[in-house]
């Protein structure tokens, strides 16, 4: 929402003549430009006593607009930017990279939903370490309930990495170092940070990212919806934009995680309600049943694999400790995760 | 005096008119789900449904048989061969979806069948796939006002495009998409003096319609949106539905009688011409695994609904 005045130094026909006469349609900056019916205005602009400066100013404005555009693509082209930038990148748990085919794809806003205790936490902690050892990027995390646990992570590097290698330590240190966690306890923060680091990613500042984690968005999402005001909506829908903005220019991978609340008849759905629905790309349902063969993981949304309407399982093996427990028991990992 | 009688004179009948417009604008059927109403270049259908419904996928198959020639090599494929633009306002598109819908018709149109599962389904035409690849124009937008800005540089785009007689139709996708975010713009404070347009909800959908329409004019094109919609979901968390055990759950098929909320402002709902409603159906497809949808006109209202299952990316008809 820039006002007119700005664009003089870039463009001197947008010149003090050309604003008053804006001015007298109400059009102040940029944004009023785009709300304003310009064949109408062309049509003032005829009848004023300078009208080829202000004809040319208009055509100028126009030509701003479009040249800060997006350009169309066209079927062949978005097929080549999808091979060649948007790969998949394995979440380390192999029941979700069969799921996914694949893994998770960069591009895409990931949202895994389920009740506590189901292993959504796990999930993030699993995927940015086997991230961070695979690929040549960074991961972002982004920790709202002080649930990131550094000790659960350099448990996962060490058991990708092969246990006769010297350099363990050292390679466990380094793939730690590429994860970067920053707390986040409110909605405005998150936006604010969000777009530091999509300015970041534009101008190249920051080392290549890789993938995004924000656990849990719907404790920040949460606390704003509600009451009658469109504010808390549009904050959520502001941030969905923001991600999927994220996700598609600069190629990562997002992964958000949701939890679930009472709805109808006393069954469990998903928080952040039906508006909320449209915006992840793919949504995961992790059942609350832990039991001693896994967690099941069910697709409920997703751009091209059938969606099944009968709630089709596919059993995941997601054993974990709880990191306290491996505390008091003192022994190191001897578990399986796959 | 010959000018004054020049106003009262004729220029044409009737059914001329009618000839001319029937020539140039035809009434066509489209496939399965919208071959209950013919559709001709100037309507606007809007496409309402829940999420998730397929409401995207029929976006997408609308595409394919726009951008399909009529034949190829021998093969009819039924399409008309004309460019389709793509405005993503949700922002969810993934080309291979329509990537593997277009392999997949061009297989069955070919009477190929897949006889194992890898081996022979890479065998179609690569040159008539690029050629209608090429025909699929795409752009997305953030918010509204790249939306608007979209829009208003639009004409210039397609008169690029050959010429400007290729586009056929305009597909966006979720016009609802911004709708919580516009409603919260920041008003201006200082009133309404200096005639200054306020920025809100209201003002955003007048300006696209106004644009939409404006387009429509110098290129008649067929408009396809969809919105996702919320059936009666102004549930408060304070009302539990209790039941007794001998009652069954509430049957979601009982959301068929509950009209759907229509939150777009009136501007835009008088705008459209036509309405389908899409529902997804839970009970029925027990044997087979693959989600069913019914479809509806709400507007003009017809009486009856169709159904139809998505499998792999393509609508089937069932029954």
């Amino acid at each position: 929402m820039a006002p007119l005045e700005d664009l003089e130094r870039d463009y001197p026909i947008i010149d003090s003549n050309f604003r008053m006469f804006c001015a007298s349609h109400g059009i102040f900056t940029d944004t009023d430009f785009l709300l304003h019916d310009l064949s109408a205005l062309e049509a003032f602009a005829r009848q004023d006593y300078a009208p080829d400066k202000l004809e040319q100013g208009i055509k100028q404005m126009i030509s701003i607009i479009e040249s800060g555009q997006r350009p169309w693509l066209n079927g062949v082209e978005l097929l080549e930017d999808s091979q060649l930038n948007k790969c998949t990148l394995s979440t380390g748990c192999e029941g979700i990279d069969i799921l996914l085919q694949g893994g998770l794809r960069e591009g895409h806003v990931t949202e895994l939903v389920g009740p506590s205790c189901s292993g959504k936490t796990q999930i993030c902690l699993k995927s940015a370490s086997h991230v961070a050892r695979n690929s040549l990027g960074k991961v972002v995390y982004f920790d709202t309930g002080n649930s990131f646990s550094p000790k659960r992570v350099a448990q996962f590097l060490s058991l990708l990495s092969d246990p006769s290698a010297t350099q363990t330590n050292k390679a466990v240190e380094r793939d730690m170092s590429s994860i970067v966690c920053h707390s986040v306890f409110d909605i405005f923060t998150l936006l604010d940070m969000l777009r530091q680091l999509m300015n970041n990613l534009r101008s190249q500042i920051s080392f290549q990212v890789r993938m995004l984690i924000i656990d849990s968005l719907s404790s920040l999402i949460a606390p704003v919806l509600g009451g009658g005001g469109a504010h808390g909506h549009a904050l959520m829908a502001t941030a969905g934009f923001l991600l999927k903005e994220i996700a598609h220019e600069s190629n990562l991978c997002v992964v958000v995680t949701n939890h679930m609340v009472a709805g109808e008849a006393g069954m469990l759905k998903p928080a952040l309600g039906e508006s909320w629905k449209s915006i992840p790309h793919v949504r995961l349902l992790l059942s609350g049943k832990y039991s001693a063969t896994g967690t099941r993981i069910t697709i409920l949304k997703h751009p091209y694999l059938v969606c099944p309407s009968q709630k089709k399982l596919l059993m995941s093996i997601l054993q974990y400790w709880h990191p306290l427990r491996m505390k008091a028991s003192g022994k190191s990992a001897d578990f399986v995760v796959l | 005096m010959t000018s004054a009688f020049s106003w009262i004179a004729a220029d044409e009948t009737a059914e001329q008119a009618l000839v001319r417009i029937y020539k140039k604008r035809p009434f066509l059927i489209f496939p399965p789900p919208f071959h209950r109403l013919p559709l001709r270049a100037g309507n606007v259908v809007e496409i309402v449904g829940p999420s998730p419904s397929a409401k995207t996928l029929i976006l997408i198959q609308a595409a394919i048989n726009c951008i399909l020639p009529k034949e190829w090599k021998g093969v009819s494929y039924g399409g008309l061969e004309r460019a389709v633009l793509f405005i993503d306002l949700d922002c969810r598109f993934d080309v291979s979806s329509i990537s593997r819908a277009l392999q997949r018709r061009i297989i069955d149109a070919n009477g190929l069948r897949r006889s194992s599962l890898k081996g022979n389904g890479n065998e179609y035409d690569k040159e008539l796939f690029v050629s209608s690849m090429r025909r699929f124009l795409y752009t997305r937008c953030y918010n509204s006002f790249e939306f608007l800005a979209t829009l208003k540089t639009l004409h210039h785009r397609i008169q690029q495009e050959k010429g400007g007689s290729a586009v056929y139709m305009l597909l966006i996708d979720s016009i609802g998409a911004f709708y919580w975010m516009d409603r919260a713009l920041p008003t201006s404070s200082t009133g309404n003096n200096n005639n200054r347009k306020s920025l809100s909800l209201q003002t955003v959908v007048e300006t696209v319609v106004q644009e939409i329409q404006r387009l429509l004019v110098a290129h008649p094109m067929l408009v396809l949106a969809t919105k996702s919609a919320a059936f009666g979901d102004k549930q408060s968390i304070t009302e539990v539905i209790r039941k007794r055990p001998d009652e069954k759950m509430p049957d979601p098929r009982d959301a068929q009688n509950k009209p759907h909320r229509c939150f777009m402002p009136s501007v835009w709902q008088s705008f459209v011409s036509h309405r389908m409603l899409l529902r997804a159906l839970d009970g029925e497809s027990k044997h087979q695994n693959r989600p069913t949808f019914s479809t509806e006109w709400l507007l003009p209202p017809l009486n009856c609904s169709d159904h139809f299952t998505v499998n792999d990316g393509c609508l089937l008809i069932p029954k």
